[in-house]
């Protein structure tokens, strides 16, 4: 009996025809099952009795596809290469757990494959023929979604990037006492466009302000673009060739009305990767400018004199993470080290490095696929142990990606590292000269009050060690501080106190921080009050920002440090660092 | 080429932008089955317009695909949103819902006296409707609707790129020829 498909399976093998190019075909065809690729890959180490994970039994049931329905061998000898066809929807399922939740295409595979397998091209593939039936894990649909709609990967409305840039901004300006340090916008003709990555905005806009302050100090003509200014591209991740190519048009475009000569891609391995080496391909655009790594241009500005740096200002120790896609996949290794040892006392090296070097575990997507999480931190052992043998206290990536999946898992295995990237570590070293200020800025006289003179802010957390660490901070600021140690008690003290500032903690016994955040966006009495979600389970964003009420106002990991609290409290209160005099 | 076609009484406007972001009597999202908002054009509608409208939704859904239902735009610049459950990812008969999905759209904005009708790229984007097929199934749906007579005096088709526009400017003019 002639067995029936299902509608979306025969989608899945009617458009994978025309996936096949011949890179994919000598993949697909040339694998001798040899098993060089087993050691190479994070999943099979940490799984070591477990043959599902390696990289050739999972490339096989793509393979068995490509075999059955578009290779000769497997219409003639369908049982002697395995050639197998997919009926059901519950094979897709079964398929996208293997292309989406065992492999970050980190290409580890691929690169010792003796054979020239790159089992990543067609996991990838894999994964755009699944999206493209709808099949895909939910956070893949939400950001790809988010990128198709809003332009961004993390759903940043235009008005907040304009108003994170311009707050900055304007902190710069006034603590540098020059106009001039100013971020400009959407500027004709600059050398520089520079594109940057969602997080920076959402989550870490230092690597925004410390780049500015790099390209004031180098005196560049640059802009930031007010639209098309994500540089990442889901499309890479979700395999969706048509997200990869309207993403990089976007970027493309801009960057051409602009008149811009250059663009320069902040440190992200993926963004890199695609805007630089990939978009151009997906999206069919000739370009009519230049593209770079910040990693070189801020190495290039070193090296012209453009700027100082003073590596004393860095003396702790450092390692350095290669990301998959900027080192395995673009070759930019070398670089990044060279800038580091310009800019550190104590750089040291991670075994093994630079192509060879172990995924973050956070690639390919995998940070937005909660469900994959256990066997990701798991899969994260090897990593944790190449991390802890540096006896560095510092690991520097090119990456966001990299920055959250090795926070991830240092704060996993309890590693006790920092991370950080090279444009903090650049302009920590940074020496910036006097220079004439050509419009006097208004100086505003040194007070006694702190900056928080004035406000109250309600502090809620169950741990009394973290209420104490923010209260002391806050109320040395200035600001009177009422505290919370659960939800109810968070929800009644806010009705009594309004505040003009909440820090929430999202895990608490009784109500959780996300009831109690919902119920607080639903209280008319308490809906506009601005809310800081402070939290050591960055993975529990999503269930905060999934609610249908306006998104908090900010949103930081815990571990917290005294300027990170203060620059997000400043921020969200819109309070303006005063010139010291 | 041209950004504007006259349909009786009606106009049929390309224009480039943000759809949630956009002064209008209405506009269309392209919803889910469950009518939560979600992300993309959703969260832009959560975020912009408040949780008035989710609220509103949590009363109406779920809806099967070709429906559609109209809430408030809270906070947003707009003044009604049609939620319209189109057809996803390559399913079945896909021309044939998007066309009723549409048309249930238009009535939906007539029967509540709406003048003024912004629509998406139907289905395209994330919902994989390739931008031409979702040029011609807007466009021409759109036409025939208002080619029948109704009291909408503006549909705005808002595409959010040059990515999205030109398929749609190019159909428009083949529209213009014919």
């Amino acid at each position: 009996m002639k067995a029936t498909r299902s509608y979306k399976a025969q989608k899945v093998l009617d458009r994978m025809g025309n996936k096949l190019n011949r890179q994919m075909v000598a993949s697909l065809a040339a694998c001798v099952h040899c098993g060089m690729c087993t050691d190479a890959c994070h999943y099979v180490l940490a799984n070591p009795g477990d043959p599902t994970y390696a990289p050739a039994y999972k490339a096989d049931k793509i393979r068995k596809l490509f075999k059955r329905h578009f290779d000769w061998t497997g219409r003639v000898i369908p049982w002697w290469v395995n050639a197998k066809s997919v009926y059901t929807d519950e094979e897709l399922e079964e398929l996208k757990d293997t292309v989406f939740g065992k492999c970050t295409n980190c290409r580890r595979c691929s690169i010792n494959c003796p054979m020239g397998v790159d089992y990543a091209t067609f996991n990838r593939m894999a994964r755009g023929l699944l999206v493209s039936v709808g099949i895909m894990p939910e956070g893949v649909a939400v950001v790809s979604k988010d990128q198709w709609e809003i332009g961004n990967q993390m759903g940043v409305l235009k008005e907040d990037y304009l108003d994170t840039l311009e707050w900055l901004s304007e902190e710069l300006v006034d603590e540098l006492g020059d106009p001039r340090a100013a971020i400009p916008i959407d500027k004709k003709d600059a050398d520089i466009v520079y594109s940057i990555n969602p997080r920076e905005v959402k989550y870490d806009p230092r690597t925004i302000s410390d780049a500015a302050r790099i390209f004031y100090a180098a005196g560049a003509n640059w802009t930031m673009p007010s639209e098309g200014w994500d540089m990442t591209n889901f499309g890479l991740f979700s395999g969706d060739d048509d997200l990869g190519g309207a993403v990089a048009r976007r970027l493309y475009e801009k960057v051409e009305e602009l008149r811009g000569r250059k663009l320069v891609i902040s440190e992200c391995g993926h963004g890199y990767r695609s805007t630089r080496c990939e978009g151009q391909n997906w999206a069919g655009y000739d370009l009519g400018f230049e593209m770079e790594s910040s990693v070189i241009t801020m190495l290039r500005y070193i090296h012209e004199g453009a700027i100082k740096v003073d590596k004393s200002r860095n003396t702790e120790p450092v390692t350095f993470h290669d990301s998959c896609n900027n080192a395995r996949s673009c070759g930019l290794f070398e670089e990044p080290r060279e800038l580091l040892n310009l800019v550190i006392e104590d750089f040291r090296e991670m075994y093994p490095n630079r192509a060879e070097n172990f995924c973050c575990t956070g690639g390919g997507g995998a940070m937005s696929m909660a469900e994959y999480t256990p066997l990701r931190l798991k899969s994260a052992k090897i990593k944790a142990d190449q991390l802890a043998s540096t006896g560095a206290s510092y690991v520097a990536t090119s990456c966001h990606n990299c920055v959250d999946g090795l926070s991830d898992l240092i704060k996993h295995y309890k590693l006790g590292m920092k991370v950080t990237q090279l444009v903090n570590l650049v302009a920590e070293a940074l020496v910036i000269p006097e220079k004439e200020v050509l419009v006097p800025v208004e100086k505003v006289p040194a007070v006694s009050a702190g900056p928080l003179d004035g406000y109250k802010i309600l502090v809620v957390d169950d741990e009394p060690d973290f209420v104490s660490f923010a209260s002391a901070i806050l109320e040395d600021h200035g600001a009177s501080v009422v505290t919370a140690f659960d939800g109810n008690e968070a929800l009644e003290v806010a009705r009594r106190e309004s505040p003009d500032l909440i820090t929430l903690d999202i895990t608490m016994p009784g109500k959780d921080g996300k009831e109690v955040f919902e119920a607080m966006r639903r209280d008319p009495a308490l809906e506009s009050i601005p809310v800081c979600i402070i939290t050591g389970q960055p993975e529990l964003r999503k269930l905060i920002y999934d609610r249908s009420v306006p998104p908090p106002n900010g949103y930081v990991d815990k571990p917290i440090s005294e300027e990170t609290l203060m620059r997000n409290v400043r921020k969200i209160l819109e309070i303006k660092q005063k010139v010291k005099k | 080429m041209p950004d504007e076609l006259q349909v009786n009484d009606s106009k049929v406007r390309l224009v480039k932008g943000d759809i949630t972001d956009i002064d209008v009597d209405s506009f269309v999202y392209y919803a889910r089955e469950d009518l939560s908002l979600g992300s993309g054009y959703g969260n832009a509608i959560a975020m912009r317009g408040g949780p008035a409208i989710q609220d509103e939704l949590k009363e109406l859904g779920p809806k099967g695909v070709t429906e559609v239902v109209i809430t408030s735009a809270g906070n947003m610049k707009a003044r009604k949103i049609i939620h319209a459950v189109g057809p996803k990812f390559q399913e079945e008969e896909l021309p044939h819902k998007m066309r009723k999905t549409i048309i249930n759209a238009l009535k939906l904005a007539d029967e509540q006296g709406i003048k003024q009708v912004s629509f998406p790229a139907m289905g395209a984007g994330f919902y994989g409707v390739p931008l031409e097929e979702s040029a011609e199934l807007t466009l021409s749906t759109i036409k025939d609707y208002l080619q029948n007579g109704s009291r909408i005096q503006e549909v705005i088709i808002c595409l959010l790129d040059t990515r999205e526009y030109l398929p749609f400017q190019k159909k428009l003019n083949s529209i213009q020829q014919a």
